[in-house]
């Protein structure tokens, strides 16, 4: 497990998901109603499932870090965060492209659209106040308690079509019963869902381990006695140390 | 540890009313979407001819009629026949899936006993099946 995790194996595995995702959504049946329009869905619906996921993981990152104190958890979340901040703006911008042709317009004030839009900005600001905070400890514990309150919003968002009436089309696949959408169609989906989930655990990865080195290089001592940029420039002093 | 209290109590308050007023508040007037053709007859006395909203509905078959600058159709709360309807003059070119049966959200104001708009968008189902197989049509 570590090693599919923690290897090269993981990018080769996402690698050959997305070409087999790619590959499916071509080859999957056009919509009856929308025609080929309808392939955006491959990439919309994962984009926006990975933005419930990552604000998730961000959620329990936060709670562990709250319970054990341990960096590596606000790590975690930081990483997700920005990664579900990504695959949030993702969703938007495709949901608009598909909008276009289907609806008629970029963007309309729909329930599901406004809250989605207001889901963006809010983890927009917790990466903010990340960057605003520059003491390690009272950064994790402010963005802990942010990224739990702020996840009160994805199951918003996704229930908004049910609450509200909306332009957005209910949920097709996570609703109660059975998905009411070709079966093929839905396997191409799901397909496309599993190798974005990859490509998520790659990115969570990746970012994880370059805040993981950055905390390294921000608490190594400045070399003592050694010049920074030669003896007529006096060595920047760190504003906490 | 004090000011971080006096913070969480401020900001637990602060969602507490917001949400009071989304969910108790009169605010639905102002939240819903658009309005069914049913809601919008029982409702026009509050609608005069000029007022704009939104009204959302299925497109009746065998009503679609070309105009010189549009459409005219009418627009169903359901799809049953018989269900309350209005009649739409639309102005500027219709969305690109419009068609017989399909919902449409409409953007415009009452004109005596005609809703005419100038916005059009089509609401599409969550429904997702390949041309040829049977099943209802939307």
């Amino acid at each position: 497990m570590s090693r599919i995790l923690f290897g090269r194996r993981l990018t080769i595995a996402v690698a050959v998901a997305l070409s087999a995702g790619l590959v499916a959504a071509m080859l999957a049946p056009p919509d009856r109603v929308q025609g080929n329009l309808q392939r955006l869905m491959y990439i919309h619906v994962p984009a926006a499932w990975l933005a419930y996921l990552s604000f998730a993981v961000t959620l329990g990152s936060s709670v562990a870090w709250l319970w054990r104190r341990q960096m590596r958890y606000d790590r975690v979340a930081a990483a997700s965060a920005e990664v579900g901040v990504f695959f949030t703006g993702l969703a938007i911008a495709l949901g608009s492209i598909w909008g276009k042709p289907t609806w008629g317009v970029w963007w309309t004030w729909d329930p599901r659209v406004v809250t989605t839009a207001v889901m963006f900005f809010v983890y927009l600001g917790y990466l903010a106040l990340r960057r605003a905070t520059l003491d390690p400890t009272a950064r994790a514990r402010r963005s802990a308690v942010f990224g739990v309150v702020a996840f009160v919003q994805v199951p918003i968002v996704h229930m908004s079509v049910v609450w509200w009436r909306a332009l957005h089309q209910p949920p097709t696949v996570l609703k109660p019963g059975d998905p009411s959408i070709d079966h093929v169609m839905l396997a191409t989906l799901l397909l496309n869902v599993l190798a974005f989930t990859l490509l998520y655990l790659l990115l969570l990865r990746a970012r994880t381990r370059l805040a993981a080195v950055e905390e390294e290089l921000e608490t190594a001592p400045l070399g003592e006695g050694q010049e920074l940029a030669g003896s007529a420039v006096l060595a920047p002093r760190l504003e906490r140390s | 540890m004090k000011r971080y209290r006096l913070l969480a109590f401020s900001g637990v308050g602060v969602v507490a009313i917001l949400a009071g007023v989304l969910f108790f508040g009169n605010l639905n007037d102002n939240l819903v979407y658009y309005l069914t053709p049913q809601e919008a007859l029982d409702q026009r006395a509050d609608f005069p001819d000029g007022r704009r909203f939104q009204l959302g509905g299925f497109v009746e078959k065998d009503t679609v009629v070309r105009t010189q600058d549009g459409l005219r159709f009418v627009v169903a709360s359901g799809t049953e026949p018989g269900s309350p309807s209005v009649t739409v003059e639309h102005h500027g070119a219709p969305a690109q899936l419009f068609q017989a049966g399909i919902g449409v959200v409409l953007e415009g104001s009452w004109q005596g006993g005609e809703f005419v708009s100038d916005t059009m968008k089509v609401k599409h189902d969550e429904n997702y099946q390949p041309p040829d197989s049977g099943g209802d049509t939307p």
